[in-house]
């Protein structure tokens, strides 16, 4: 085998890589994964696993609807009146990105890390904050991260360590069947071996074409996509010996309203997935396309309705769009919280950002970014207004120090927030 | 120092030009008139003896003479201060140098810089332009792996889906900022396990059988009123149920075994006097009863039936096990009300398959070459072994050596070999199979950076520039003749150029055509957007069908019969079928299959724009927009570097409200500086195209849905309201136009315009970037000044070569 790779290279800076040494040493946590669905509380021997998701509305929420009208009090908010975890969120008011004042749709890539100018051309991203959740706790689950999005557009929140788009999984049946489908061990462990045999020759190869001399930034690149690859089924392989959970299919397939049963399916798997401890960094891109969806009460282009210009009409059917968004939230959040996970609920024990990139997409603007932390078992707040504009990065940066992460800074946060009392 | 490609790659032309003899005298005319005008430009641009006394101005003084009267510090038209921004070394010169090379600026009604002194400002700001930064290599695409690795095995089967997209919001595929993830290379292992499984099984390998049916599956009562049986067989009409969705007929007692190609069979006619042929839709999915919730099904292909005698319809499809065989019927009768007798009747169905054409399969011969495999022939059992290949370790060598060097487009040393020939020999060793170990050499061939990355260190340098336009063109691998001009590195001057007129014909470039198109013209995008029931009743799966096959059909003309650049914007003719030309109001097409099709003299059609696919694809589905259209317009067809957006434009507080019109709506966009800025090149070509809605048809009178009370029933009439009426007219640079017509001269006035967007798209589609401002002036200069001289295949041919370094 490779030299390289045996020496522990793989394991510095930031794209930290899992030995199967390390997997042993966190096997820990096994037991946990296999009985959460039930027994886990019960136990009570060990605290629960810290969970995170993050969500991106990708074309907002209309400001006037989603801000609370009088400080502090939800109910005064036209979409957040009927939230059913009053007391676990908290709406934070005066948050933006550093260097997309002026972006487009762009700033969607942006959302999760922060990078300036996501619409230059030369625009190079960086690691999203999932994935740095995803490189410390990650491990300990069969599925280091989940990133979803609805439409099969290869890209959403999760940005790797390179700053390349992780494409996200749109498909709901591949997704059910990956998190808890059969699997044909026997087939798996040869699959596994072949894959093995693969990489053991792309190493050498890489070898022999470094000895020529030329491309060395192409063999550079190369060998850290096999690096990660390789790291990856050996992380398969060593939950291979864990059967999956049994967990029945509860996905909808009402075809009459696609778009909202997608996003509810999606919100569902998100669900099954924490629940089962399958996985603990989840992110969810609520991407756009220009064709029309469908909602109970409003039809039309999505995209379309949120350049609503404060036509009246078309910011009906927009608010009906954007309802219908809210209330699969609404009932994703009241779901976790109705699950008991040791001395809270899972809700508490998870914690979830719903933000957006635009403020106002009606006007492509990315100040006041719309945002929400539910859960996690601070102490909630209702609504959080910022004297003066913040980079969100600063509450990233504290979801960070929530996570045991020191990562001096993220994006263009520099400064903890210290907002969220445990 | 800025001139030098250009005058080698004039130089090139001239040694180039002798193609063919007939062929010869006309392109060697031609360039003898582009060098007369390339050689104007020459001097002008200032090589080492500039000859008129103009060029010794400096290229200063000239932005100062023609542009400083508007953007300078105190008028700072457009937001633009260019004395102050050409002081500035960071200034991106992308903006003015397009706007000055297309004759955008000055306008036309401010004097105007001699061609020499246009030359002299063109080349400083390329000089000054800082590079790009970008990567010398890329990965392969998910196109390209699929359709090289089916060329490599001699098999058919498209995987794309399984790898996942990854061209984000860039242009092409082949964008070199887009890198390898391990996610698409782990997806990529998944789908070259596939596909070497479905080449070479290695559990059995499945006998070819006969199914013949003609009976549908059990269906919802309801249903019957659009099927019944009928003498030996079913007929079936056209259906469309009350909520607008169609239904399935499934074909009973047939399910493939496995996956692969299956011949079907349709002994079938129409039936019923009335003009036009009736259609079968073929698709294959999963079933479901009529009344359950519908499960996702694939158009196969479709029939057209013509004869009212029985005759024998064979289509080759692909399909999956779990996967049924339905058909739609498409005509213009339902039995809805009554009983009819007109319709589609189909005797019987006969499967055969899979199939396939010789034995043993075309995959081992190609890849297993004179190695006896047993068994002889084609076993007819089920549960039938595997097919063996006999061989030692010194075939097995052979095998992965002729794979790699076709895959990585190279010879390779023995050294180069050795790691996949071990990988190879291991497994022979620990399991003696030789298929089995042959195909852990072949993967491992296709993971390889040599393959995945490109381009990847080839042994020649025409060797680099085949695998180059194999993939451009075929988005593949040379085939046998180009591989060996690459070995004995032969492909450059005539035969380059000969080679690239042959893999244009070759029914290869049809992948080009739909790659590029895909992209080019977003027709990728096609079939995200479904158009309202309430609006556009009779807008169905049919048409969609063929909506992207009408511009692929047409772009391929183009480039085949090499016509003039200015057809991309009109023309008098198009490709239609019986279902295109209903939608576009043409009478006397009957069939379903695509054909050329001369317009009316005064239809609005003709060219891309006015392509259903097209103004599908900018519209939502519902309300058409002027701004996406304008965009799609500006953006794809003829090129407007758009001004970047002023820093700091915050909330735009405009009145939309007041505004009663979509137009008038739209119009607020004059009264903010800032919008204008942009949106006076965008919108004013989405106006002239508001005549077409967002299904593509033609209207006088915009339409609004009306609300339905309780379900919704469909009906072909639609359900909407008729409002105000279309207005077409715009205005642009001066230039005014009433409505698509005008907006198709104005823009056809301008040949080089839309000549220089297409080489600069055809360039960034091979290269993998945008051409720099050196390299732009180099596709400029190849545009002929005459509209008639400017031909589609010439020039693409022009910019592949330039864009493949040279020669």
């Amino acid at each position: 085998m490779n030299s390289d790779r045996s020496q522990g290279n793989a394991n510095k800076g930031a794209e930290a890589l899992f030995t199967r040494r390390d997997f042993l040493k966190i096997g820990a946590a096994m037991p946990l994964a296999l009985h959460s669905l039930s027994l886990q509380a019960a136990e009570g021997r060990k605290a629960p696993p810290k969970r995170v998701m993050f969500i991106c509305n990708s074309l907002g929420f209309h400001e006037p609807y989603f801000f609370p009208k009088s400080r502090g009090d939800l109910a005064t908010s036209a979409y957040l009146q009927d939230l059913k975890v009053k007391n676990k969120a908290t709406v934070f008011q005066n948050l933006y990105h550093p260097g997309m004042e002026t972006s487009n749709h762009d700033s969607e890539k942006s959302f999760l890390t922060g990078a300036a100018r996501p619409e230059s051309p030369v625009f190079v991203n960086s690691i999203s904050l999932d994935q740095i959740l995803a490189q410390k706790i990650g491990g300990e689950t069969r599925f280091p991260f989940l990133a979803l999005s609805i439409y099969d557009r290869g890209w959403g929140c999760s940005w790797n360590s390179r700053g390349i788009a992780i494409p996200p999984m749109h498909d709901e049946t591949r997704i059910f069947n990956m998190l808890f489908g059969k699997e044909d061990l026997e087939a798996k462990k040869k699959q596994i071996t072949n894959d093995m045999s693969v990489i053991a020759c792309l190493y050498r190869d890489l070898e022999v074409l470094k000895a020529r001399k030329t491309n060395l930034a192409q063999l550079d690149s190369f060998r850290n996509v096999i690096r990660e690859l390789e790291a990856k089924i050996k992380h398969e392989e060593f939950w291979l010996n864990a059967n999956k959970p049994a967990v029945p299919n509860t996905l909808s397939d009402d075809k009459e309203f696609e778009f909202s049963t997608k996003i509810k399916n999606l919100l569902e798997l998100a669900k099954l997935a924490l629940r089962t401890d399958s996985t603990r960094v989840i992110t969810f891109s609520m991407d756009w396309i220009y064709g029309a969806i469908k909602v109970p009460g409003a039809t039309g282009g999505w995209h379309t309705l949120s350049h609503h210009g404060g036509q009246p009409d078309v910011l009906e059917q927009l608010s009906r769009v954007e309802r219908n968004i809210i209330n699969h939230l609404n009932q994703f959040l009241y779901d976790l919280d109705q699950i008991d996970e040791g001395n809270g609920t899972l809700l508490d024990n998870t914690t979830v950002v719903i933000g957006s990139n635009f403020g106002d997409a009606s006007n492509h603007t990315c100040n006041n970014l719309p945002t929400i932390v539910a859960g996690g078992g601070y102490r909630h707040q209702n609504q959080t207004v910022l004297e003066k504009p913040t980079p969100l990065c600063n509450l990233y940066l504290e979801l960070l120090h929530k996570f045991n992460i020191d990562a001096g800074q993220f994006g263009n946060g520099k400064q903890d927030l210290e907002l969220l009392k445990g | 120092m800025n001139n030098r490609p250009l005058k080698s790659w004039l130089q090139r032309c001239v040694a180039e030009s002798p193609v063919s003899k007939a062929h010869g005298i006309g392109l060697f005319v031609k360039i003898a008139r582009g060098i007369t005008a390339l050689v104007c430009l020459f001097g002008a641009v200032g090589l080492a003896e500039p000859s008129s006394d103009s060029l010794k101005k400096t290229a200063p003084s000239l932005f100062a003479t023609y542009c400083f009267d508007c953007h300078d510090t105190d008028e700072k038209k457009g937001d633009l201060d260019l004395s102050a921004a050409l002081q500035n070394k960071g200034f991106d010169g992308n903006w003015a140098f397009e706007n000055l090379i297309t004759g955008k600026m000055p306008p036309s009604n401010k004097k105007q810089p001699t061609a020499a002194e246009k030359s002299v400002m063109l080349d400083w700001l390329a000089a000054r332009q800082p590079a790009m930064p970008t990567h010398d290599f890329r990965r392969i695409s998910r196109h390209e792996f699929v359709t090289t690795v089916n060329d490599l095995l001699t098999t058919d089967i498209d995987l794309t889906a399984l790898i996942p997209e990854d061209r984000g919001t860039y242009d092409f595929d082949t964008d070199r900022r887009i890198q390898l993830t391990s996610e698409q290379l782990s997806a990529a292992f998944t789908v070259a396990d596939e596909m070497l499984d479905f080449a070479f099984p290695t559990d059995h390998f499945e006998p070819e059988q006969v199914w013949k049916t003609h009976a549908v599956k059990e269906s919802h009562e309801t249903y019957r009123i659009y099927a019944r049986k009928h003498e030996e067989g079913m007929l079936f009409s056209w259906t469309r149920s009350n909520n607008g969705s169609f239904y399935s007929f499934f074909y009973d007692n047939f399910e493939p075994p496995v996956n692969g190609w299956y011949e079907l069979t349709f002994d079938a006619a129409k039936m019923g006097d009335f003009l036009g042929d009736i259609s079968i839709m073929v698709f294959a999915g999963k079933y479901f009863i009529a009344d359950d919730r519908p499960q996702p099904q694939r158009l196969v292909d479709v029939i057209s039936l013509g004869d009212k005698t029985i005759k024998a319809h064979t289509i080759k499809v692909f399909l999956n096990p779990g996967e049924n065989v339905s058909v739609h019927c498409y005509s213009p009768h339902t039995w809805r009300q009554s009983e009819g007798n007109q319709g589609a009747y189909i005797k019987q169905l006969t499967v055969r398959g899979p199939v396939h054409d010789q034995w043993p399969p075309k995959s081992y011969q190609t890849n297993f070459p004179r190695l006896p495999t047993t068994p002889p022939e084609r076993s007819t059992s089920t549960g039938a072994a595997a097919i063996t290949v006999s061989g030692g370790e010194a075939d097995l060598r052979a095998v992965i050596k002729r794979f790699a060097e076709r895959a990585f487009v190279s010879t390779l040393s023995d050294a180069e070999l050795s790691p996949f020939l071990r990988v190879g020999l291991d497994q022979l060793k620990a399991h003696r199979n030789f298929v089995t170990a042959a195909k852990v050499g072949m993967k491992a061939v296709i993971s390889s950076p040599r393959f995945y990355l490109t381009p990847s260190a080839a042994a020649n340098q025409s060797q680099t520039r085949a695998a180059s336009l194999s993939r451009t063109l075929w988005l593949s691998v040379p085939d046998s003749r180009l591989a060996e001009l690459a070995a004995t590195d032969k492909l450059s001057g005539p035969v380059l150029r000969q080679e690239i007129e042959r893999m244009l014909a070759d029914p290869k470039s049809s992948r080009m055509i739909r790659s590029f198109c895909g992209q080019w013209l977003n027709l990728r995008s096609v079939n995200k957007v479904s158009p309202s029931l309430k609006l556009y009743p009779l807008f169905d799966e049919l048409l969609n069908h063929y909506l992207p096959l009408e511009t692929e059909a047409y772009v391929a003309n183009l480039i085949v019969s090499d016509l003039p650049i200015t057809y991309l914007i009109d023309s008098d003719f198009t490709f239609l079928n019986q279902r295109l030309a209903e939608h576009y109001g043409i009478e006397g097409i009957i069939g379903q299959h695509l054909r050329k099709v001369y317009l009316p003299a005064n239809s609005p059609r003709g060219g891309l724009m006015t392509m259903a696919s097209i103004l599908k694809v900018t519209a939502d589905g519902f309300q058409t927009s002027p701004i996406l259209r304008g965009a799609w317009v500006s953006k794809n067809i003829i090129g407007t570097a758009l001004s970047p957006p002023p820093p700091n434009v915050g909330t735009i507080e405009t009145d939309h409200a007041a505004a009663k019109t979509l137009k008038e709506r739209i119009e607020e966009h004059k009264k903010n500086k800032s919008c204008y800025a942009c949106h006076k090149s965008i919108d004013p070509y989405g106006f002239a195209l508001e005549n077409f809605d967002a299904a593509g048809q033609w209207r006088t009178r915009y339409a609004t849905e009306q609300p339905h009370a309780g379900t919704f029933y469909y009906t072909p009439v639609g359900n909407f309201k008729l409002a105000g009426n279309v207005d077409a007219s715009a205005e642009i640079n001066n230039a005014v136009f009433k409505d698509v017509i005008g907006l198709k001269k104005f823009l056809a006035s301008d040949h080089k315009r839309i000549a220089y967007n297409l080489a600069k798209k055809f360039f960034e589609y091979n290269a993998g970037h945008k051409p720099d401002l050196q390299q732009r002036l180099d596709l400029w200069a190849m545009i002929p000044e005459k509209a008639e001289d400017c031909r589609l295949r010439a020039l693409l041919i022009n910019v592949l070569i330039y864009a493949m370094g040279g020669q």
